[in-house]
């Protein structure tokens, strides 16, 4: 079949892939565009200039938009999630292979913070530790009378809020690598006399690996881009989505576009980067 | 042939002692799972707790008070009765937002079925699947909201799409409807979330045999045929969830339909949304129950259609 | 200098970290966590603050509605806050805020007279909605009530106001705009823009409604629940009529829509105004014969703070009034709470366009360097007097609030 010669529905179904592409691409293309404009330049067409002025303004940090902190902690925060996405859900995943107390719950727990809306869940964890806050003033004395500010923060209630979201994706993918996965290969480790921790470290985990990219990768796009379930709970400090929302409601210039810009244009390259690497490991692997 | 009957025989010891050790193995797959209890527990299920519990307090502008009052059940469907056949607000927007649903859930499943058959049978090497699924990611990327502003240089009156089909002479004024309309978030949702149709889909047609559909093929089926009787079937459970995903985003989103719509097109997320600006968080919270209840029963409904667990 | 001394501190900072760690944190300077819109956090006042004060602002940039949402339910998350005045109804009784001592404020007493009372130049300006004299004081430090006379504790300290008006492209509008009825005209159907915040979109509404006749609101800011219905009413029937292309909610939003001329007619401030000319594209902060819906924006202190975080409010706050910050903000375009430091600050050409109504003798620059206006342009508007002096409305929260915005939902969804 491998060579056998394309069918006309081919040609048609990559055309439409093809258009699906642009599609998804179009409002990228044009914040690219917009992004090159001389210094008058605003964010709508038609273009005023072509330069690469507001990229140097953002990269020279003397334009409106200061963003430096907040990306550091969007992505310090974006790769905590993505560590206990994929730690807790493999650990769920493996769980999940026989019945336990609770199994069925915890199913349809998961789904369901997956389609509760993303306001409601931020507003109840706000409104939970806001709860959290009195108690501990009635209860901390003086102390937190004096030195108490908040619980609310980014890796308390932010994370949380973040692993709520991230987690069901998590796990959903790790029923579909374990609903394939044929456990002979664990029981002819563990018959060989490995141990539970050496079938799980060099069975197991081999063989799930590559999925786990995909836990991976879902987990911190997730946390990157979330701003509905960040705005109640993130505290004093702004995540990179949050702080670009309150940014887009005063900055009118390009600068926010050559962000983006920069952005996609980095993203692109990691992609490169990371296809490089699979394309190495298959290599070793096949070896 | 011999190394399965080895492994078959070996497998017997292993069972019996599986078996002896099922209480263990159940408490440890108890364990494995309590993380995940942990964070729903803390994040979500106590949050939401306190939501329904606060959907009955009274509130003032600024603040609100333990309570067990239904008034802010009664406030959102004031008139919804005794003024029909004239929709009630909450009716209307409730209807605004299962017509969105509709249309982008039927919009994301034919492209996204599209798609994910091109990706899964057309597309012969995983790597090449793996290079144009990040082909499709990377514009996700990019924030939401700069991409949200995006699309008024693309759509709007002296936007690129109008200028090129005035450039290209197949119309001659502006098209108004292409921003601020339904249209527009038809649009705009679809491109958010055809992804979450593909992607199962993808999945569960990766797993359909391909013996299947040459044999549809040997039996004389034609193409049409082969997709209708064997490819839709088997793709269902992928269908289903991709359908799940997309109803419910699109139940609860309020900024897509907020931005495309101009802001005038009304959805139950951007009405809690008001509600949360003005702090009647009470009011958001019955809001926010309700909305629960309409997504709950959608994903009941789909959910006896399918075993989630089984069919990823 | 400056660079030098920025150096050394910097320096002295390295070295004291690396070798006296256990002293730091008595020599640390004080960070000011400042809550406000991005509107209202520029750049150079921090750096400027920092330089001078020692004190180093961190901006926490939120959405207009989630600043007063903050206050309310995480009031120990900010320092200083940065609101609207009308939304002091809403804060006050929460408790959240603490009344600002006036004896530490330097110039309290040379706060613009239209904040303090409601007058420019000795006239009396409209006071429909929450004009800011109204609540500019409490009856106690932790007083959850306002105090009707002049007291000694201050609820914000203003940073910004201005008044609002029509903003049109006069090259894609035939005739002239004079009345807030043009927004309602069926000449600018699908070309005409409202402000989607409920309290002020309202007023708008309330504005263009009574210009074109037909109803003499008691009090546009505080209107009773018929005055809603009607007014809410009359909206429906325009949106069905096809009257808006879209809603706007913040700065960015109102400048897209006239620079892409997807509206021509909408209510404005007039730094949006400014920014959608910076492009190029002719846009008019149009003056109208019914006058302006203001706007005041202020300090505040939340209740918990102490020590020194508080002294360094008081500090920056102080420092804030005393004229180069209220130069920053008017070359902006808005105004600042004491005038007569501003005036010191600015050039003199710089306050006879921004002050005075004079054309320009040089070219205006924004603070960033950008050419704002060329020399001989005339302010739109005219002078402060001429502006602030035909305020017919001030941003207000409604005692019917919550029936307001019920029904304002129900607007948006018809």
């Amino acid at each position: 079949m491998g060579d056998g010669r394309r069918p006309r529905s081919f040609y048609a179904l990559s055309a439409v892939f093809a258009l699906f592409v642009a599609f998804l691409w179009g409002p990228m293309v044009a914040i690219v565009a917009l992004s090159f404009q001389g210094p008058e330049g605003g964010l709508v067409f038609p273009m005023r200039g072509l330069s690469l002025h507001w990229f140097e303004v953002l990269l020279s940090n003397r334009g409106s938009v200061d963003i430096t902190g907040a990306f550091l902690r969007s992505f310090r925060l974006a790769l905590v999630v993505m560590v206990l996405t994929v730690v807790i859900s493999v650990m769920a995943g493996l769980a999940f292979r026989r019945v336990f107390p609770g199994s069925l719950a915890l199913l349809y727990v998961a789904i369901a913070s997956l389609i509760v809306p993303s306001i409601v869940v931020s507003l109840g964890i706000g409104l939970e530790f806001r709860l959290l806050d009195g108690a501990v003033k009635a209860l901390g004395g003086e102390w937190a009378q004096g030195n108490f500010v908040t619980l609310l923060g980014t890796y308390t209630s932010g994370l949380g809020a973040h692993l709520t979201w991230t987690l069901p994706f998590g796990l959903l993918i790790m029923f579909a690598v374990f609903n394939r996965f044929d456990p002979a290969y664990e029981e002819a480790a563990r018959d060989l006399g490995a141990g539970k921790w050496q079938t799980f470290r060099h069975v197991t985990l081999p063989i799930i690996a590559p999925f786990l990219i995909g836990v991976a990768v879902f987990g911190f796009t997730l946390s990157w881009d979330e701003l509905a379930r960040s705005s109640q709970v993130m505290g004093s400090q702004n995540t990179l989505p949050m702080q670009l929302a309150a940014l887009t409601t005063t900055v009118t210039t390009p600068e926010i576009y050559a962000l983006a810009t920069l952005t996609t244009g980095a993203s692109l390259c990691l992609v490169a980067v990371l296809l490089v690497v699979a394309w190495a490991l298959r290599r070793r692997q096949g070896e | 042939m011999t190394d399965t009957a080895t492994s078959g025989a070996r497998a017997t010891p292993a069972r019996a002692r599986s078996g002896r050790r099922s209480l263990g193995a159940t408490a440890e797959a108890f364990l494995l799972a309590l993380p995940m209890w942990v964070v729903f527990a803390a994040f979500f299920l106590l949050p939401l707790a306190v939501t329904v519990t606060v959907s009955f307090w009274e509130f003032t502008q600024y603040s609100i008070e333990p309570a067990f009052i239904f008034r802010n059940y009664t406030d959102l469907f004031d008139g919804c009765v005794e003024d029909l056949p004239y929709l009630c607000t909450t009716l209307k927007t409730y209807l605004s937002t299962l017509k969105f649903c509709a249309a982008v859930w039927l919009a994301t499943l034919v492209l996204g079925f599209t798609i994910a058959y091109f990706l899964a049978f057309h597309v012969r090497t995983l790597p090449v699947q793996v290079t144009f699924f990040l082909i499709c990611t990377i514009p996700f990327w990019t924030s939401i909201v700069i991409r949200m502003i995006a699309w008024i240089p693309l759509l709007g009156r002296n936007g690129l799409v109008n200028a090129a089909l005035q450039g290209a002479g197949i119309t001659e004024t502006p098209l108004e409807w292409l921003l601020y309309s339904d249209f527009a978030v038809i649009l705009a949702l679809t491109h958010l979330y055809t992804l979450f149709m593909v992607v199962p889909i993808f999945n569960s047609m990766m797993r359909i045999d391909r013996a299947l559909i040459e044999a549809a093929a040997d039996a004389g089926a034609s193409g049409w045929q082969t997709l209708t009787n064997v490819v839709i079937p088997l793709a269902r459970p992928g269908i289903l969830i991709g359908s799940i995903f997309v109803v419910t985003i699109v139940m609860g989103d309020f900024l897509t339909i907020g931005i495309m719509g101009g802001q005038q097109i009304a959805s139950v997320g951007k009405t809690i949304q008001t509600q949360i600006q003005y702090l009647q968080f009470p009011l958001a919270a019955a809001n926010a129950v309700l909305l629960l209840v309409a997504v709950m029963l959608a994903i009941s409904a789909l959910l006896r259609m399918v075993d989630i667990r089984r069919e990823l | 200098m400056t660079t030098r001394r920025t150096f050394l501190k910097g320096a002295t900072a390295l070295g004291a970290t690396s070798l006296a760690a256990p002293y730091v944190h008595a020599q640390e300077p004080v960070t000011l966590r400042y809550l406000s819109t991005a509107v209202n956090q520029s750049p150079g006042i921090a750096q400027r603050a920092g330089e001078e004060l020692g004190i180093n602002i961190e901006y926490i940039a939120v959405t207009t509605d989630d600043v007063a949402r903050r206050v309310i339910t995480q009031p120990n998350s900010f320092d200083l806050v940065d609101t609207e005045y009308f939304a002091l109804p809403n804060l006050i009784p929460s408790g959240n805020l603490k009344g600002m001592d006036a004896s530490r404020i330097d110039r309290a007493d040379q706060i613009a007279s239209v904040i303090r009372e409601g007058t420019v130049d000795g006239q009396q300006v409209g006071t429909d909605g929450t004009a800011p004299f109204e609540v500019l004081y409490l009856d106690s430090a932790d007083g959850q009530s306002f105090a009707p006379e002049p007291t000694d504790f201050i609820t914000l300290i203003p940073t910004t106001y201005n008044a609002d008006t029509l903003g049109i492209r006069p090259d894609l509008i035939d005739g002239e705009v004079s009345s807030w009825s043009a927004l309602l005209d069926p000449k600018f159907a699908g070309k005409a823009a409202i402000l989607n915040i409920p309290s002020i979109g309202i007023m708008d509404a309330a504005m263009a409604i009574e210009a074109s006749g037909g109803i003499t609101y008691g009090d546009k800011g505080n209107m009773t629940r018929d005055e809603i219905d009607f007014t809410i009413d009359r909206l429906i029937e325009a949106k069905r009529a096809g009257q808006f292309r879209a809603f706007w909610s913040n700065f960015n939003e109102s400048v897209n829509l006239m620079a892409s001329g997807e509206v021509v007619i909408q209510s404005m401030w007039s730094p949006a105004v400014t920014a959608v000319r910076t492009q190029g594209i002719a846009c008019k902060y149009q003056p109208l014969q019914e006058g302006y819906r203001a706007w005041a924006s202020g300090f505040g202190l939340p209740r918990t703070i102490d020590g020194r975080k508080e002294d360094a409010a008081y500090e920056f706050i102080n420092w804030f009034l005393s004229g180069w910050a209220g130069a920053h903000l008017s070359r902006q375009g808005y105004y600042p709470a004491v005038l007569e430091t501003t005036k010191e600050v600015l050039e003199p050409y710089e306050w006879a366009y921004w002050y005075e109504g004079q054309p320009a003798e040089q070219d205006i620059m924004s603070p960033s360097g950008e050419l704002l206006e060329t020399a001989g342009t005339v302010r739109d508007g005219g002078s402060y007097a001429d502006r602030m002096g035909a305020v017919a409305c001030w941003n207000a929260v409604m005692d019917e609030n919550q029936y307001m915005v019920r029904k304002w939902n129900e607007f948006i969804a018809a």
